[in-house]
């Protein structure tokens, strides 16, 4: 793409087709490029962007003129991850234990790096967060007399058919749904809430089987998320 | 001075009105019978208008404020967060406005960084840069 637009009408022939003809578009306003003009993709600033061959067929670049030729501009346009900026084999895997953390400070923590607003390519619209694995989830902690008083409620949609349970309770039964319960009031709702979600891994004891991951630990900044005493 | 068009007929006149061929040429790709029944057609097309009007405003506003979301936490990363930040740039009289600023923080994190230094030195008063956010940039 070296080749500068020095010609005031056509394209240089090396991008289109000679059995094609032009179309009447390239026989609008014509530009009166001065002899010495470069392609502003010359220019460092402009270097970042992908070159016009790697992204357009042959056959239409034609279709190019100008600014377009240095490829999609990406300095006066906001943006927007594509797919390969998300491809989930490619994420972040997070671990943390969840011994004797408090158990909204953490979940807290866990629901950003999910969404992804940790880190500047953050889009509300697209899933640009990491994967995080809780372990020992049933030692985690809350403060107060949270631990026999805090209820959790759910219903069948019968008439009378609320159910509650304490925190503690909760514990001994699944204890893996204090932490995802926790976590999902935290996420968004929608569709896109319910697969951030499936990001979050949590389980019962140490283990965890998904070493092929290679999780690293998750950063917290959060000082009062330890539990003291 | 009528004319086809998209398989609808057209007519031309003085003043255009908002005919039934003119309306479904709008309501293209809509669910249901809202595409192809003109009684409901007509009463979705006006929806989008206006839904079209008014995200014509709303969409200068959106793109503000995602801006603004991803320059907090590119500069978090550095340990500064987006009020501190932009109150110091402020004070150097640096005029980078928030969608440049924005594509900074993605694409070019060295110059980020540089400028979230010459915001400290202008307003100091954030915490200091923790061990986990020069490891993330570095």
């Amino acid at each position: 793409m070296a080749t500068a637009v020095a010609s005031p009408t056509f394209l240089s022939s090396a991008f289109a087709p000679r059995h094609h003809r032009r179309l009447t578009r390239l026989a609008g306003p014509r530009r009166a490029a001065p002899v010495g003009l470069a392609v502003r993709c010359e220019k460092s600033d402009k270097q970042k962007r992908q070159p016009l061959s790697a992204l357009v067929p042959r056959e239409q670049r034609f279709m190019f003129e100008g600014d377009e030729l240095c490829g999609p501009d990406i300095w006066n346009t906001t943006w927007y991850p594509k797919a390969a900026d998300h491809v989930t084999t490619e994420k972040t895997w997070y671990v943390v234990d969840a011994t004797d953390k408090i158990l909204g400070r953490l979940a807290s923590t866990i629901a950003v790096h999910i969404r992804g607003k940790n880190e500047p390519t953050y889009t509300p619209s697209v899933d640009m967060g990491a994967f995080v694995i809780v372990v020992n989830a049933e030692k985690v902690a809350v403060s107060g007399k949270k631990r026999s008083q805090k209820l959790y409620r759910r219903h069948s949609g019968r008439p009378g058919g609320m159910k509650e349970e304490t925190f503690d309770q909760l514990q001994k039964r699944i204890p893996e749904r204090i932490v995802e319960h926790a976590v999902r009031g935290m996420l968004p709702k929608g569709r896109l809430g319910r697969r951030l979600f499936t990001h979050l891994k949590v389980y019962k004891g140490a283990e965890h089987p998904h070493e092929a991951q290679k999780p690293v630990p998750l950063p917290i900044r959060d000082k009062r998320i330890q539990k003291t005493g | 001075m009528d004319y086809m068009e998209g398989g609808k007929l057209f007519r031309r006149s003085s003043n255009w009105k908002m005919n039934k061929g003119k309306i479904f040429k709008l309501a293209k790709g809509f669910r249901g019978r809202a595409k192809n029944c003109i009684r409901i057609a007509r009463e979705r097309v006006e929806k989008a208008l206006q839904y079209s009007y008014r995200d014509r405003h709303n969409k200068k506003r959106d793109m503000r404020s995602l801006w603004i979301e991803r320059i907090n936490s590119g500069t978090r990363l550095h340990g500064v967060n987006y009020g501190k930040f932009m109150h110091g740039l402020m004070k150097e009289n640096i005029q980078l406005n928030r969608k440049v600023l924005s594509e900074l923080s993605m694409h070019e994190p060295y110059s980020f960084k540089a400028l979230v230094d010459v915001s400290r030195t202008s307003f100091p008063g954030n915490r200091p840069v923790k061990k986990e956010g020069l490891a993330a940039i570095l």
